[in-house]
């Protein structure tokens, strides 16, 4: 496998991170990213952002009421 | 005269009449429906919240989601992917129901600012830097309520997008087939929401903390307009 060069990694960020690359580039990523003192720690708060955004995002259950509400109107 | 084509004919006519007719599903079809829509009423819920920014929209928009995902669950073939099929219901809805009343400018586009936008503003801030993990000290000093009111100042089209992606983690396919639109769209308009994303991110924590008193004072006007916040057009 060919070295990759850090703009190539870093344009890749978002498809790796949402696993949306081929296998190859995955792992060609993965090791670049592990022994690159730029990418690293960028690849590292892009995840970090990533998860933090889906946990501070997602709502409780749904009210109960409303739960209730919705399944009558099968019964209509 | 049906019978005159033939009984093949006649049996593809049958089954065409009883799918049409078929809006009042059976006591069965209900047990189904309801334990069908049960597992994803919670996501479902949390997306209308994050896409309407309010808690009676988003009810109303759950129960109008839920109403035709029942009128229509006639079409729906078990085995396929139910999830994608009650998003792109809550979707359509959406669109339906809340669309038309603001129409938003199309893109405050942000084109200077790159992918890593938040990572160097970090880097650059002397708040940060003093600490030992700048990035680290940025990310726990967010709340909840600043990245909800970050990601629901994104103009609707982008929203959209970031909320199937980075909440419900739908893969770039999924959200192509429940918006209806390219895998290409889905992709330039996921990286355009997720980099300003980042700036409203970094505009509400300054505001919030105070963080690098060296730009323009904080501003209180229009969530909506707030994307724009960190950099030109
Ligand atoms: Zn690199």
């Amino acid at each position: 496998m060919s070295e990759m060069d850090c703009e190539h990694v870093l344009e890749m960020v978002w498809g790796y991170l949402d696993g949306e690359v081929s296998e190859e580039e995955y792992l060609g990523i993965q090791v670049h990213i592990s022994k690159c003192a730029d990418c690293g720690p960028r690849y590292q708060f892009q995840r970090r952002l990533m998860v933090l955004v889906e946990q501070k995002c997602r709502e409780g259950p749904v009210p109960e009421a409303l739960k209730r509400r919705l399944f009558r109107l099968l019964e209509e | 005269m049906l019978q005159a084509a033939g009984s093949f004919y006649c049996l593809v006519m049958g089954v065409h009449a009883l799918a049409r007719e078929a809006p009042l599903p059976a006591h069965t079809d209900r047990e189904q429906f309801e334990q069908l829509v049960e597992q994803h009423l919670n996501g479902l819920f949390g997306a209308a919240l994050r896409l309407t920014r309010n808690r009676t929209s988003a009810e109303d928009l759950l129960q109008e989601t839920f109403f035709r995902a029942w009128r229509s669950f006639h079409t729906f073939r078990p085995g396929t992917n139910a999830r994608a099929w009650l998003y792109r219901i809550l979707m359509n809805a959406y669109i339906d129901l809340y669309r038309k009343a603001s129409r938003e400018p199309e893109i405050v586009d942000q084109d200077d600012v790159d992918e890593f936008y938040l990572y160097s503003k970090v880097q650059e801030s002397d708040q940060y830097k003093r600490a030992g993990n700048p990035e680290e000290a940025f990310l726990e000093t967010l709340l909840d309520a600043d990245v909800k009111a970050a990601l629901e100042s994104l103009p609707e089209t982008f929203r959209a997008v970031v909320i199937l992606a980075d909440i419900e983690e739908f893969s770039y396919k999924e959200i192509a087939e429940i918006l209806d639109i390219p895998i290409g769209t889905v992709m330039s308009r996921l990286h355009r929401g997720r980099r300003q994303l980042q700036v409203a991110l970094w505009e509400y924590a300054r505001r919030a903390r105070y963080v690098g008193a060296d730009t323009q004072p904080p501003q209180r006007e229009s969530r909506r307009d707030r994307p724009s916040a960190g950099g030109g057009r």
